[in-house]
């Protein structure tokens, strides 16, 4: 194999060793080649200067109390990111059709639930009353408490008997009563929150419940 | 530094045999020869396994193995001996935590010698910041090195780790990892995660950086190597 001075730095990047051998015999006629790889194969021995592998034996016992300590300690929780870590572990062509996947699962369920969403003339997705229906519900909501009003007064006689199951009665409307008066108070302060009109007009149908119960166990 | 460096009238060898067509100059007769990776293939696999197990035994052999290894490695990149420990402490526990990672991809004492290299680059950050000697990039400071032991040629020694100092810090590596440390530049390519030929490259440049700052300008009669 023949060399010249061209292909020195090549050599020293990558050279087999036949073009090494070949760059030596080329370099014992050519003394610009002979200095260079002088200087070359030098640095490379200049690095053994800083080879020290001097035996350190206080060091393991250091190392060997620290470990002994960390196996000792619980485990750190596996943060949100790292349970993730299995992802890096599949390869593109699986990430990339279960990304499809996830995808055309996504756009189904999305058509699935908007042709199934409930539609009222209300729109009971609204949460804010209007001022034209706020008046409307509490017109309503008076003529329901006057209604409850009189069956409670109906109620009444039956409701005084001394028996277990009265005394069950008065006590769930009393707590019925006291929730109603919470939510009043709450309305009171936002009218317009049709959430607690929801949950107060549950109230109403419990307390009437009750009291029809109690009506019917007098018949 | 002048001529301080390659004039001096060392001995060298080359290497009988080179290995996968690597040529690297073997080191003085007497001293400690770098482990040869490739020939050790079934201890590697012997003491990754006995690590994986959480046995500290696998993490002694380790030790004695390459524990020498890393901490001149640690000891050359940190430029103190007390540091380079602490990269070696800091190294073994973060191989304990993440022994569960380790899935074999490269041999075991490649992936020690990443996290060992990362470490002393997080170590020398850290420690830079202490001192607050704030400087945009931090891995571009060379580290400071302290005294240690005379060896065979200490002007030499001192001279080169001035000029190393001088490198850039991937070049520094690469020097460092190949030619004191006797890695192949497949397993520095693993270690630094970069192509096997950019090692080459970084080493080819980080040599011909060395030679022009340790030995005066040369005439036009030495050619085209710088």
């Amino acid at each position: 194999m023949n060399v010249n001075c061209d292909d020195r730095d090549r050599i020293f990047l990558d050279g087999s060793p036949e073009e090494w051998a070949a760059l030596e015999q080329h370099a014992n006629t050519c003394a610009a080649c002979a200095e260079e790889l002088r200087a070359w194969k030098q640095l490379s021995a200049a690095a053994n200067e800083l080879r020290d592998y001097q035996e350190s034996p206080a060091l393991w016992a250091l190392i060997e109390t620290s470990l002994r300590q960390q196996q000792a300690a619980p485990p750190p929780r596996k943060s949100f990111w790292s349970s993730l870590d299995f992802w890096r572990h599949i390869s593109p062509a699986w990430q990339s059709a279960m990304v499809g996947a996830l995808a055309v699962a996504l756009a189904v369920s999305s058509g699935y639930l908007y042709t199934r969403r409930p539609v009222s003339p209300g729109d009971p997705g609204n949460k804010l009353l209007k001022t034209s229906a706020l008046a409307e519900v509490e017109r309503t909501e008076r003529d329901y408490m006057s209604a409850i009003d009189k069956l409670a007064a109906d109620a009444s006689p039956q409701l005084k008997a001394d028996t277990p199951l009265m005394a069950g009665y008065r006590e769930k409307l009393l707590v019925l009563d006291s929730a109603i008066a919470d939510l009043r108070a709450q309305t009171g302060g936002n009218p317009s929150n049709a959430h607690l009109r929801y949950q107060l007009l549950a109230m109403y149908q419990e307390k009437q419940q009750t009291l029809q119960d109690v009506l019917e166990t007098k018949r | 530094m002048g001529s301080v460096g390659l004039t001096l009238p060392w001995e060298h060898k080359l290497s009988s045999v080179a290995r996968d067509g690597e040529r690297r100059v073997e080191p003085f007769e007497g001293k400690a020869e770098p482990v040869r990776i490739g020939e050790e293939l079934p201890q590697d696999a012997a003491v990754a396994a006995a690590c994986l197990s959480g046995n500290l035994q696998g993490y002694e052999r380790l030790y004695q193995w390459q524990g020498t290894r890393m901490k001149n490695l640690a000891r050359n990149l940190l430029g103190s001996q007390a540091d380079a420990e602490d990269a070696v402490q800091e190294t073994f526990l973060k191989i304990q935590r993440s022994i569960s990672g380790f899935r074999g991809q490269s041999s075991f004492v490649t992936w020690t010698f990443r996290i060992l290299v990362n470490t002393c680059h997080d170590l020398r950050r850290s420690r830079v910041r202490r001192k607050d000697q704030v400087n945009e990039d931090v891995d571009a400071l060379p580290p400071r090195m302290e005294l240690r032991a005379p060896g065979a040629h200490p002007s030499l020694r001192m001279a080169l780790e001035r000029a190393l100092g001088r490198l850039t810090a991937h070049q520094r590596d690469v020097f460092l990892l190949f030619e004191v440390e006797g890695f192949r530049h497949a397993e520095i390519a693993g270690m630094l995660e970069i192509s096997e030929t950019a090692s080459k490259n970084t080493l080819f440049q980080a040599k011909k950086n060395l030679r022009t700052m340790l030995e005066p300008p040369r005439s036009s009669a030495t050619g085209g190597a710088q």
